[in-house]
């Protein structure tokens, strides 16, 4: 259990550098949540009582890496989960299509809610970022799932 | 025989030269037009002779000669290569010089403040919040709430603060809130950040007059921010009947998307004192 949790903060330190760095650096606007995609991974191959704590506590050091106010991304990635673990029950998560248009929608939803919530309206965000966002992260979502499950089999076996 | 057929090659060459004499004649010009036939003839003549002493040269240039021209081609591919290398390098040398004159300016222009650089680490992993994060912090005398500028104008302030670190809330944030007035009216308003590179400078009552490129500057209001430091220029106003304050959007001073270099705004030693 430990150890999965230990490289999945490695990989989460390779997504904030991602996420922080590499790609706005590449274009400003644009961002990428390649953490949806390990919610996903987190949901289909590993019990609640370890995807949830991580995802908690992750988003918390994502925290760090935000001006948003303090608990606003905890309470985005848990509702995240939580939504993601619902959805379970109604689709099949394991399929990579499902996985990418949750990724894309959610990327979506979650922009939306959090610039709703600020700033009041969607039109003075950059929706060409915004929409290749989204893209990108539906894209990379059944990669990083397929992470986790990696990873989870290699401890398992 | 020999002498009769000497005489008619003797008579030709006086005919033509008599011929060529008399078209030319009365005109005092070389135009005249047996000189263009001799001069069209030779053309000709040169163009037949010269033909297969070309064809002989251009075989020996364009395919004897060339035999190491595919190895010089390569080593001139290679040094054109090194040299875009070296252009792109030294484009690069070029902007650095460039940001740093800018401040060394900046520099000396605000005297009354210590001036604590610091580079660009990571940005804001949200789309919709706005801040980023230097690679100073209070090792390098970087404090909360410092005002975070560059040469252009405000760039934010710092809102959490570790040794080596420190996150610089932008203007541009939606939580981020400066008061300020235009310099030219002297309105004073709040600016708050709308998300995206824009401002919005609120609570200016729609009866007061803004002219559109007014600069708007820091009001020293708080004492978060000196007064005087330029936060952006008028770009739009719009009133409304129905409401009391205008609507005023600024564009800020300082690319954000572009911002690599910041200073931190110091307190000057005396000063502090």
């Amino acid at each position: 259990m430990w150890k999965l949790q230990i490289s999945l903060f490695g990989i989460l330190f390779v997504v904030i550098f991602v996420e922080a760095t590499v790609i706005p650096h590449l274009w400003s606007p644009l961002r990428v949540d390649l953490f949806i995609g390990m919610i996903i991974g987190l949901i289909i191959h590993t019990p609640y009582s370890q995807g949830f704590p991580f995802v908690i506590l992750a988003s918390l050091f994502l925290q760090a890496f935000s001006g948003a106010r303090l608990g606003y991304l905890p309470l985005l990635y848990v509702f995240t989960y939580l939504c993601i673990d619902l959805l379970k029950n109604i689709v099949y998560l394991e399929n990579v299509f499902t996985q990418l248009t949750i990724g894309f929608l959610f990327f979506l939803v979650t922009t939306t809610a959090v610039v709703a919530s600020v700033q009041g309206s969607i039109i003075d965000t950059n929706l060409g970022a915004l929409l290749f966002g989204a893209v990108l992260t539906g894209s990379m979502s059944p990669i990083m799932a397929t992470l986790v499950r990696h990873l989870k089999s290699t401890y398992e076996s | 025989m020999r002498n009769h057929k000497g005489a008619r090659n003797l008579f030709l060459l006086v005919a033509a030269a008599l011929i060529i004499l008399l078209l030319s004649f009365g005109q005092n010009s070389s135009s005249s037009l047996g000189l263009n036939i001799i001069r069209e003839g030779f053309f000709f003549f040169e163009r037949i002779v010269r033909s297969p002493v070309g064809f002989v040269h251009g075989l020996w240039l364009d395919y004897i000669y060339l035999v190491d021209a595919r190895q010089e081609n390569q080593d001139l591919k290679k040094l054109v290569d090194e040299m875009r290398v070296k252009c792109m390098i030294l484009e690069e040398l070029r902007e650095e010089n460039w940001q740093l004159k800018a401040m060394m300016d900046y520099r000396s222009e605000h005297q009354e403040f210590v001036l604590y650089p610091a580079k660009l680490l990571a940005q804001d992993i949200t789309m919709v919040f706005k801040s980023v994060i230097i690679d100073r912090g209070s090792r390098h005398g970087f404090y909360l709430d410092m005002p975070i500028v560059n040469p252009d104008g405000v760039v934010g302030r710092v809102i959490a603060v570790s040794p080596r670190t420190a996150e610089v809330l932008l203007v541009t944030d939606p939580n981020s809130a400066i008061p300020a007035h235009i310099e030219d009216s002297r309105i004073k308003g709040i600016v708050k950040g709308r998300g995206i590179n824009t401002l919005s400078l609120e609570y200016v009552r729609r009866a007061e007059e803004v002219h559109i490129g007014s600069a708007v500057v820091t009001s020293g209001l708080l004492g978060m921010f000196p007064k005087g430091l330029i936060l952006g220029y008028v770009q739009e106003v719009t009133t409304d009947e129905n409401k009391m304050f205008a609507q005023i959007l600024i564009s800020p001073s300082a690319n954000m998307e572009k911002i690599e270099i910041v200073f931190g705004l110091g307190p000057h030693v005396e000063a502090a004192d």
